[in-house]
């Protein structure tokens, strides 16, 4: 219910303030996310992702059961396997049992 | 039909997709994925080839920025082709990875052999996959390229803005008597082109170019008596209004330079395009024909624009209060400012076409920029205003010293040679000053818009008051969202105008939007404009729907089978709850915001929501809980604690009770969760209401049972299962008191009941001369004042003696003053 139609006083404050909380949780919402692939590493080992993006390769180490997004606009991605796979922005890389799959 | 053939094609694909021949299989899918291969090969190396040809322009065309920016956004759209080239390996590779772990590890060496067909396949497939992987690896290889031409592209840039504002021609040389030879031969030279292409269009196409003059000439007067037509009042200054208000002044102003500039905007760009269409450009002559339409463009811009702020010839209908000699010089001094600067840039584009010598270059830009350095330094000087006491006063110090010293910056700078940043700030100043003015006035007209009551007399507010039931703050609202609206177009309208005319590129400009709406990252927080706009959509839409369900479901549905009011009221409420969170929920996802991370915030909450939200959160589950279990509804006569009255609305986090008094009370929904409610209509209406009656002493008591009974019987409203009832009550004091209990179908009407039984009771003890004892606890004697005789007589005698007494003093002071002697103070002593 907006807060204009509220009728009485106490009700359009109260909104008011609900409004607010809501503004506050998008806003941190907004904060913890990113339009990014991401990558899990499920396993314990460190393994490592060589990803080229914006013309710089970077080594990305994901240690055990860290999830880290990296690649904002699309990059190539050479996989712990040695492929060398296209990413667009939005898939995840899961790495398992040392094979990294993309979905 | 095609449910059918749909079914069919399912079933074929399952047949296919079981088939027991591996072998088969494989080599269906390596076939296919040999073409896959040599197709995104080819793929590769056309965007190579294409790369290389961009390389080579970028070395070619190192002086040109627009030329630039243009590769650069062709590179950009090649690196993105490059990355969806890859992309199409993407389930080849899976498939054969899949595949290879179906077949396994080869095997190691003690164990028996593996058939050779295996073998043969898990080659074939690593095979397969080396080619695939080099062929991603190029297409890697061409964006690690491209990125860095991008690089190299704006560094590239960076050095050209910077050298042309740096570099430092020599003056002697250009300014030497060979000037004006070279002058004249560049003139003579243009001169031909120009005679021999009029005489050619003369000749063979003077059909064509009195078609195009037309039509274009058409258009622009449509637009003109068109937009007339339509912004008619607003659109002209009226020299009979004495004292026109702010608004009207600002939106003439607005108008009456917008909509001529438009027509004639409008003109010339298709005076070009239809003289383009004819095919009567020839050679250089569309590249000077542009040139001249943009100089026309300006100076018609600027000089329509001053006119319209300044107004020489009303006074009136001035937007800046400046004097009217003031006025006059203003507007001469900008047009020539801008017919300066234009004139210096279509000649620009001339000397360009002709190939003339740099000198000639230098000379043309030094004069013009002088010019427009002295023309700021009298507009600085120029005293604009007039002071109560007729003096003239100068510009505010500000604005004067800025102009000054923008004056002064351009004719140093061109004098120590520094043409190009002379020419750079002297073009700004014109064109970025206009935009500025423009959007000022812009902004201007947005806030008095924007204020309180002024929409309602504008135009649009009027017509809206007259042919809608807008009331007067509803329209004060949309005046504001009129007000905002008009700043945000300003911001777009302008911003990329002025981003233009400081050397950005139209490219760069694009590629912003571009990345605005696809987000832009601040360190690991990326903000989507298209994302946030879609999810508000999205929640806006969701919203709505809610809306329109609920009120269908109450006005339609449930009304019509009948539902308890209560009931409906709930089911309303609650779907109204679950339907705004639901289209909050979509709408969060929709603006691409991570539900997972919503979930963080949610746990860090509640917290916070423990401690501080502690009350708000308990009176909130107690509304669900109300709304669930019902022990009041809407119409409710309840009782809790000392409030009592009728349910007038239950919400979230508290209930509103109507007492009979009319005073609202609010109830935070936890009170009557946690504390005893009465309710007196919780499941019927029935109530039952006591009356006491006292007899003295000495009253036939069975008398006055069975008349009491009876008058409780007669009553219409009183029921007669359960029956009444009266109650000899006690012995009192005073009196032996009675109580009559009735029961009532609708305890609302107590009151009348009660009444209706008192008068009943005192009546028909009247009539049985039945006392009613009473015990005297103050004895009041009334003491009337007499009434006062009305005597004209009096009154009048009373006003003629005041009168007389009145003459008398006036008289007594007069004869005192004119005897000199001062009316003295009676003496303290």
């Amino acid at each position: 219910m907006p807060c204009e139609m509220q009728q009485r006083r106490w009700e359009h404050r109260y909104c008011n303030m609900w409004k607010s909380l809501v503004a506050a949780v998008a806003l941190l919402a907004v904060s913890g996310s990113a339009h990014a692939a991401s990558a899990v590493n499920k396993d314990a080992e460190t393994r490592t992702l060589v990803v080229t993006e914006g013309g710089s390769k970077t080594e990305l180490a994901l240690a055990g059961g860290e999830t880290v997004e990296f690649c904002q606009n699309g990059c190539f991605v050479t996989l712990p396997n040695g492929d060398l796979e296209a990413l667009t922005g939005s898939e995840t890389v899961e790495i398992s049992g040392g094979v990294a799959r993309i979905k | 039909m095609l449910l059918r053939l749909l079914r069919l094609i399912l079933v074929f694909t399952l047949v296919i997709s079981a088939s027991p021949s591996f072998e088969a299989m494989a080599q269906a899918l390596g076939q296919g994925s040999i073409g896959l291969v040599t197709d995104q090969q080819k793929v590769i190396q056309g965007l190579t080839a294409k790369t290389d040809d961009l390389e080579k322009k970028i070395q070619q065309d190192a002086e040109d920025d627009a030329s630039l920016v243009d590769i650069r956004l062709q590179l950009e759209d090649l690196s993105r082709a490059a990355l969806t080239s890859a992309l199409a390996f993407r389930s080849r590779l899976t498939d054969i990875n899949n595949r290879i772990e179906v077949l396994g590890p080869p095997p190691a060496a003690g164990q028996p052999q593996e058939p050779d067909i295996v073998t043969g396949e898990r080659q074939a497939l690593a095979s397969e996959k080396a080619e695939i992987n080099s062929v991603v690896a190029s297409a890697q290889n061409l964006s690690i390229r491209i990125s860095g031409l991008v690089d190299k592209i704006g560094n590239m840039r960076s050095a050209l803005f910077r050298n042309l504002l740096t570099k430092r021609y020599v003056l002697s040389d250009a300014l030497s008597p060979q000037v004006f030879s070279d002058a004249q031969e560049e003139y003579a030279n243009f001169y031909k082109a120009v005679s021999s292409w009029l005489s050619f269009a003369f000749k063979f196409k003077f059909q064509a170019i009195l078609a195009a003059t037309f039509v274009a000439l058409g258009l622009a007067l449509v637009l003109l008596v068109g937009g007339r037509r339509l912004f008619g009042r607003v659109f002209e200054a009226d020299p009979a209004n004495e004292d026109p208000s702010y608004l009207s002044r600002l939106s003439v102003a607005f108008w009456s330079t917008m909509l001529p500039t438009l027509a004639v905007g409008v003109f010339l760009a298709s005076t070009v395009f239809f003289f383009n269409y004819y095919n009567v450009l020839r050679g250089d002559i569309g590249v000077f024909l542009n040139a001249l339409a943009t100089a026309i463009g300006v100076i018609f811009c600027v000089n329509r624009l001053t006119n319209a702020a300044l107004e020489p010839q009303l006074p009136n209908w001035r937007l800046i209060p400046v004097e009217t000699g003031a006025a006059r010089w203003l507007v001469r001094l900008s047009t020539a400012m801008a017919v300066v600067i234009s004139v210096n840039t279509f000649l620009s584009v001339v000397n360009d076409k002709m190939g003339s010598p740099l000198s000639l270059t230098i000379a043309r830009s030094f004069v013009a920029t002088i010019v427009v350095g002295i023309i700021l330094i009298l507009m600085a000087m120029l005293r604009p205003f007039r002071a109560r006491d007729g003096s003239w006063r100068p510009w505010p110090a500000w604005l004067r010293y800025l102009a000054l010293a923008l004056g002064l910056f351009t004719i140093i700078a061109a004098l120590l040679g520094y043409i190009g940043l002379a020419l750079f700030v002297s073009l700004q100043v014109v064109v970025t000053g206009t935009a500025l003015i423009t959007a000022y006035i812009g902004f201007l007209s947005a806030r008095a818009i924007g204020e309180e009551g002024a929409f309602a007399n504008t135009t649009v507010g009027r017509w809206l008051s007259t042919h809608s039931s807008y009331e007067d703050t509803a329209l004060d609202q949309l005046g504001l969202v009129v007000s905002v609206a008009i700043n945000l177009l300003i911001v777009l309208v302008f911003l990329p105008l002025i981003l233009l005319m400081w050397g950005f590129q139209p490219g760069d400009i694009q590629a912003w939007a571009y990345k605005l709406a696809t987000g832009i990252n601040i360190g690991s927080v990326t903000i989507s404009v298209t994302g946030i706009l879609s999810g508000i959509v999205v929640f806006i839409i969701g919203y709505f729907l809610t809306r329109w369900f609920q009120g269908w479901l109450d006005g339609s549905v449930m009304a019509r089978g009948k539902v308890d009011t209560g009931v409906r009221n709930s089911i309303r409420l609650a779907v109204g709850y679950a339907g705004v969170a639901l289209a909050g929920l979509v709408g969060i996802s929709a603006a691409g915001i991570d539900l997972s991370s919503l979930a963080l915030v949610a746990g860090a909450l509640s917290l916070g929501i423990g401690f501080g939200l502690q009350n708000v959160v308990s009176n909130f589950v107690s509304g669900l809980i109300l709304l669930a279990e019902r022990p009041f509804k809407v119409g409710d006569w309840i009782v809790a604690g000392d409030v009592s009255g009728t349910v007038k609305k239950i919400s979230v986090r508290a209930t509103e009770i109507e007492t009979f008094q009319r005073q609202s009370v609010i109830l935070p929904n936890s009170n009557l969760i946690n504390n005893a409610v009465g309710n007196w209509t919780h499941r019927n209406k029935l109530g039952r209401v006591e009356i006491k009656v006292g007899v003295a002493y000495g009253s036939d008591v069975k008398q006055v049972h069975a008349m009491l009974l009876e008058i409780a019987r007669s009553h219409a409203m009183v029921l007669k299962n359960p029956e009444p009832f009266v109650l000899f009550s006690n012995f009192g004091a005073a009196a032996l008191e009675f109580e009559i209990r009735v029961f009532l179908a609708d305890i609302m009407n107590g009151s009348v009941v009660q009444n209706d039984i008192r008068f009943a009771v005192l009546e028909t003890f009247n009539d049985q001369h039945i006392e009613i004892p009473s015990t005297p606890r103050a004895v009041v004697e009334v003491n009337k004042p007499k009434a006062w005789p009305t005597d004209d007589d009096k009154i009048e005698a009373d006003f003629a003696e005041q009168e007389q007494a009145k003459v008398e003093a006036a008289a007594e002071a007069k004869r005192l003053a004119k005897s000199g002697r001062k009316a003295r103070k009676p003496d303290p002593s």
